[in-house]
């Protein structure tokens, strides 16, 4: 398989402390992985890192032999938070958003913005104000959101933290799903049932170090 | 005359139709609307640049506007009368003593109260509006609008404070505006004017369309202040 993302290092330090210090990194088209680690050992810095939210100190960074700066890596890198943010707009118009920056309108924006809501199983949403959404519905929303985009690369913040029940049953499957779906997909969590899903490539991180399990 | 007469007086100019009061004020919400218009694009850039942007002298910028929200009035009308009267190195453009010297000194009253507002709307927004926005693709433009959308509330609330400040300020206008009839007597000046000629029943009446002007101001605020609660 092909290198989607690569980078010949990656270090970010907060004052004294090192947090992340990693020699080499790699992720390949179509594969999953799997990011574990304890409390603040720099799973959620490191995706925001990788999507463009923080600044670190980085050497050889490409994103499909590119730059990861330029305007193609940007729209082709999808990053999820934790606690996903609707924007105060409808769930068809928050599934819409990276189509309307994407300059996709009219019909076909209409289309996918429906896919994608099939897809996530949000149909019964679209009348909720975002802020009624419980966590679940927001992380369902928000996947679908990213899903609608067809990046390369998902990157996913615990997508079931604090999630139970059906809500976290029902973003498993959409994680799954996006799994098997040809993109990269790199995910930071604790959750067992994520890390052994099939397929799951799993990296702990620990002392600023990504180690394979 | 008795303060009874005078009110009673008010009311019939009120409700009477009179040209003269209503034309004074038309003239008070044109400046007005006028200078916050002139004030409101500049004040919500700077206040969305002041929030999201760490350069130096940015501290400094912060406690200049933050200073300014307490300017006196009378400040801001002095400065302007220097700068446009005619030895002043504006005063080739004519503009003293006209509606246009007053809306732009209701403008630069607005403007501060425009980027405080909106300064603290942006610092104290989820951060995750700006990075979801920025993630899904949008650029720097379409990023800072929908952050700007995502605390229009609050935005909101500084724009009709804006507008509170130019309606009901008299010093500026005063000074750069002339208090000329039909022209440039506002509101406040008029009722600056008549009050000290001893004529209260006009000055009571622009009095009341002025404290209803501001009611009303109060409850659009408190309406949108309920509006984002509920968001």
């Amino acid at each position: 398989m092909t290198a989607l993302l690569k980078l010949d290092y990656l270090r970010k330090s907060y004052g004294e402390r090192r947090l992340l210090d990693l020699g080499g990194l790699a992720i390949e088209a179509g594969q999953a992985y799997v990011v574990t680690g304890g409390n603040g050992a720099g799973k959620s810095t490191l995706l925001r890192i990788l999507a463009g939210l923080e600044h670190a100190d980085i050497a050889g960074m490409q994103f499909q032999g590119g730059s990861p700066a330029g305007a193609t890596a940007r729209q082709r890198i999808v990053y999820v938070h934790q606690h996903p943010y609707l924007f105060h707009t409808s769930v068809a118009d928050n599934i819409a958003y990276g189509l309307k920056a994407r300059g996709i309108g009219g019909a076909q924006r209409q289309r996918l913005v429906e896919e994608a809501i099939a897809w996530a199983g949000v149909g019964s949403l679209r009348l909720v104000p975002p802020g009624k959404l419980s966590g679940g519905e927001k992380q369902r929303v928000a996947l679908a959101r990213a899903k609608v985009l067809a990046p390369l690369l998902y990157l996913l913040d615990e997508p079931t933290a604090n999630l139970d029940g059906e809500g976290r049953r029902q973003t498993i499957e959409l994680v799954q799903k996006l799994a098997h779906d040809g993109a990269g997909v790199v995910i930071a969590c604790h959750d067992r049932e994520i890390i052994e899903l099939p397929g799951m490539r799993h990296f702990h991180l620990d002392g600023g170090r990504l180690i394979q399990v | 005359m008795s303060l009874l007469d005078a009110t009673t007086d008010a009311f019939r100019l009120l409700f009477g139709g009179n040209a003269e009061l209503w034309g004074i004020v038309f003239i008070s919400l044109k400046v007005a609307l006028v200078g916050l218009v002139l004030a409101v694009p500049p004040g919500v850039v700077s206040g969305y640049l002041l929030a999201m942007h760490r350069f130096p002298g940015r501290r400094a910028l912060v406690v200049l506007t933050q200073s300014l929200l307490a300017f006196p009035t009378v400040v801001v009308g002095l400065v302007l009368y220097m700068l446009l009267s005619r030895q002043g190195p504006f005063g080739s453009l004519a503009l003293l003593f006209t509606q246009d010297a007053m809306i732009l000194g209701q403008a630069i009253l607005a403007f501060p109260i425009v980027v405080a507002y909106t300064l603290s709307a942006v610092q104290g927004a989820d951060p995750r509006a700006h990075e979801t926005a920025v993630s899904l693709g949008a650029g720097p433009l379409r990023a800072a609008l929908t952050t700007l959308n995502e605390t229009r509330f609050a935005v909101l609330a500084g724009v009709i404070n804006g507008f509170g400040r130019a309606i009901s300020e008299v010093g500026c206008a005063l000074m750069i505006g002339g208090n000329i009839a039909g022209v440039t007597r506002n509101i406040t000046t008029a009722i600056a004017l008549e009050t000290s000629k001893g004529e209260f029943a006009q000055g009571i009446a622009l009095g009341m369309v002025l404290v209803v002007l501001a009611l009303g101001v109060n409850l659009i605020m408190a309406l949108l202040q309920g509006e984002g609660g509920m968001k």
